[in-house]
């Protein structure tokens, strides 16, 4: 890819530490709510991860939202879930997108309809998230659709990919993050990082193998607003590693100082993100928080 | 083994109503095995059923009878009298068995009495699990005899996603988590290259995507 | 339904649990009509015979079985406790009153225990009825 593909592409490829952040798009079909977070993060972030319906409850697409987030002139990073559409409306939805100048997707198994509002559902899994990267980069490099067809303007897509280093098996997830690459990945978001020590040795063995001059790797953070927050996303969110001196540091300052305490943690994780080798940027998921995204960037000098 | 479970008996009352005389018909295999409808549960539920009409002060009769295998004819044939005797039959035996004796007896309502539940084995007594999807192209050779189409909650062949912890699913402690065991079953066979083997997408066709399947063998027809 | 009228009672037991004389001691100081149904071991108590003794005009059903760490064959008691759960369940799916079915852990011992138990059960349907 001599050419970028994207502002974020570009971003990376100069070797500017990137700043990327999420909006999740509302329950309804109030494209206010978008517009509202949209003011909060320009000029803040490099590029807005839009969510695909996440958690399993229903939202306006993420495709739309990224739209209006485009009119803005913000860029967005498409998130693309598995669980709801099987590989035809996967195929097609991507070149909607990329007709509508979406250019950054971030290729997702998405989280189980069990955990939404409609567990009832029934869910698709047609591809998984693996096969949806090596989807998007056939279409983008060989501008083939996965019947073999030439696509007349194919999608150039930058290509995201999620990686958990706290999940288990620890010894598999560099494995599964090498065979994310090798499927097509440009980049990587992880997941929240606040075990730092994990995240380092995942890293390193990510390093061993390579890994890091393949792809760009953003750490993910997100900001604890309280002590309870913090205990919930260590006992209830599945994939999460929070650990128990954090909990403790949050729970340490008073109730009305904690979120403070919780923007002080995510800068300091920042920062140390930032020295450590083949990070190439940040991902800062202020779950419906957005108004703290300007002060993180901030804070953690991130872009001035 | 098929493994079904029997319906809430409120729900039975509720099919078997316009009904006088019904034959409750028993399978004596796989539902059998997993306590749902074989002989011994096919007595039990004509009790239950006689009692709660007795409560409700509705007048029934009903027969007994167990077949060997009610998905094959053969065996189904042996029911003939009863079926006929009988304004209805409540089934026990799995969706097939029900719809063998539809075929056989077009002229007889046929009511389902359990819910077909999965392809499974016996895990420990009195525990079913779902080990099979019957996709029509195992692949279990790949995943060192663990099949992630069915155990897995999110079919994938690329797995495990972010929500393995501790060998379990995202989706409940009480589920395994199906990539775990595959990368434990792959090491002990020294199996690991596996892993990183890009599985491309599934082809589908020969699952129940591909619409009602039917297998045709040739060899066996006269 | 007269003061006089005697509860109909169908009595699983094990013969471990109850002894000739236990049996004796019921049908003499017992105002129930008792119907008995002797077994080796309570594990032989089966869901479709305790349904069974209902459909034949039992008002209560009672299970006596081993103490659970003390059934000779081990599990037996464990089992009886299990089928008598189920057919608990059973009885409140078709409207009946689950209290209609009954399990009591003795010896042979505890004659006292079980005929104590069987009153009970005389004076219960009274009051009810």
């Amino acid at each position: 890819m001599s050419q970028s593909i994207s502002k974020l592409h570009q971003i990376l490829s100069t070797g500017e530490f990137a700043v990327t952040s999420e909006c999740g798009p509302p329950r309804g079909a109030n494209k206010n709510v978008i517009l509202k977070k949209a003011e909060l993060l320009k000029g803040k972030v490099h590029a807005v991860n839009v969510t695909d319906n996440q958690t399993a409850i229903v939202r306006m697409s993420s495709i739309s939202a990224c739209i209006h987030l485009l009119n803005t002139g913000l860029e967005p990073v498409m998130q693309m879930v598995v669980r709801d559409r099987n590989r035809i409306a996967l195929q097609s939805d991507i070149l909607g997108a990329y007709s509508h100048g979406i250019r950054n997707i971030l290729c997702l198994s998405g989280d189980h309809q069990t955990f939404g509002s409609q567990p009832d559902a029934l869910n698709v899994f047609d591809i998984d998230s693996m096969n949806l990267i090596r989807t998007v980069k056939d279409m983008r490099d060989e501008g083939k659709d996965m019947s073999g067809f030439a696509l007349d303007d194919p999608p150039r897509m930058f290509i995201g990919a999620a990686a958990n280093p706290f999940a288990d098996p620890f010894d598999y997830r560099v494995i599964r993050l090498g065979k994310k690459i090798n499927a097509g990945a440009d980049f990587i978001q992880t997941q929240c990082i606040y075990n730092i020590d994990r995240f380092k040795a995942w890293m390193h063995m990510a390093q061993e193998e390579g890994l890091t001059e393949k792809v760009y790797i953003l750490g993910g953070v997100t900001p604890l607003k309280s002590a309870a927050m913090a205990k919930y996303m260590k006992n209830k969110v599945a994939g999460m590693d929070v650990p128990d001196a954090l909990i403790q540091r949050m729970s340490s300052v008073p109730k009305e100082k904690a979120s403070e305490e919780g923007i002080n943690i995510c800068i300091e994780t920042i920062q140390q993100l930032r020295e450590i080798k083949g990070v190439h940027g940040v991902h800062i998921m202020a779950i419906e928080w957005e108004e703290k995204v300007a002060e993180i960037v901030r804070g953690a000098g991130l872009i001035k | 083994m098929i493994v079904g479970e029997q319906k809430p008996i409120p729900e039975i009352m509720k099919t078997i109503e316009p009904y006088k005389k019904l034959l409750i018909l028993g399978c004596g295999t796989c539902v059998k095995t997993c306590f749902a409808g074989g002989e011994d549960e096919v007595a039990t539920l004509a009790s239950a059923l006689r009692l709660a009409c007795k409560q409700q002060d509705k007048e029934i009769q009903i027969q007994e009878v167990t077949v060997e295998r009610q998905c094959e004819n053969e065996f189904i044939k042996e029911a003939a009298n009863a079926v006929k005797e009988n304004e209805a039959v409540l089934s026990l035996a799995c969706g097939a068995g029900v719809q063998a004796i539809v075929r056989l007896f077009p002229k007889s309502p046929v009511l389902p009495g359990i819910n077909t539940t999965f392809i499974g084995i016996q895990e420990s007594h009195g525990v079913f699990i779902e080990e099979c999807q019957g996709c029509g192209n195992c692949g279990l050779a790949t995943f060192g005899g663990i099949c992630p189409v069915t155990r897995c909650s999110k079919k994938l062949l690329n797995g495990p996603c972010g929500g393995s912890k501790d060998g379990k699913c995202e989706v409940s402690k009480d589920i395994d988590c199906a990539w775990q065991l595959i990368i434990d079953r792959l090491k002990t066979l020294g199996q690991l290259d596996n892993l990183k083997k890009y599985i491309p997408p599934k082809n589908w066709r020969t699952s129940i995507s591909g619409g009602p399947r039917k297998l045709i063998r040739e060899d066996h027809i006269i | 339904m007269s003061p006089q009228y005697k509860p109909k009672v169908t009595l699983f037991y094990c013969i471990n649990s109850i002894d000739k004389e236990t049996l004796k001691l019921i049908h003499a100081k017992v105002s129930v009509e008792l119907t008995t149904v002797e077994m080796a071991c309570s594990s032989m108590t089966k869901d479709v015979y305790l349904l069974r003794a209902f459909e034949s005009g039992a008002d209560k059903v009672v299970v006596v079985a081993c103490p659970e760490t003390q059934c000779r064959y081990v599990q037996g008691s464990i089992r009886a406790r299990k089928r008598v759960e189920y057919v608990k369940k059973i009885l409140n799916e078709i409207g009946l009153d689950c209290g209609r079915l009954s399990m009591l852990n003795a010896t042979a011992r505890d004659k006292e225990t079980v005929v104590k138990f069987f009153e009970d059960i005389g004076n219960y349907k009274l009051l009810k009825n």
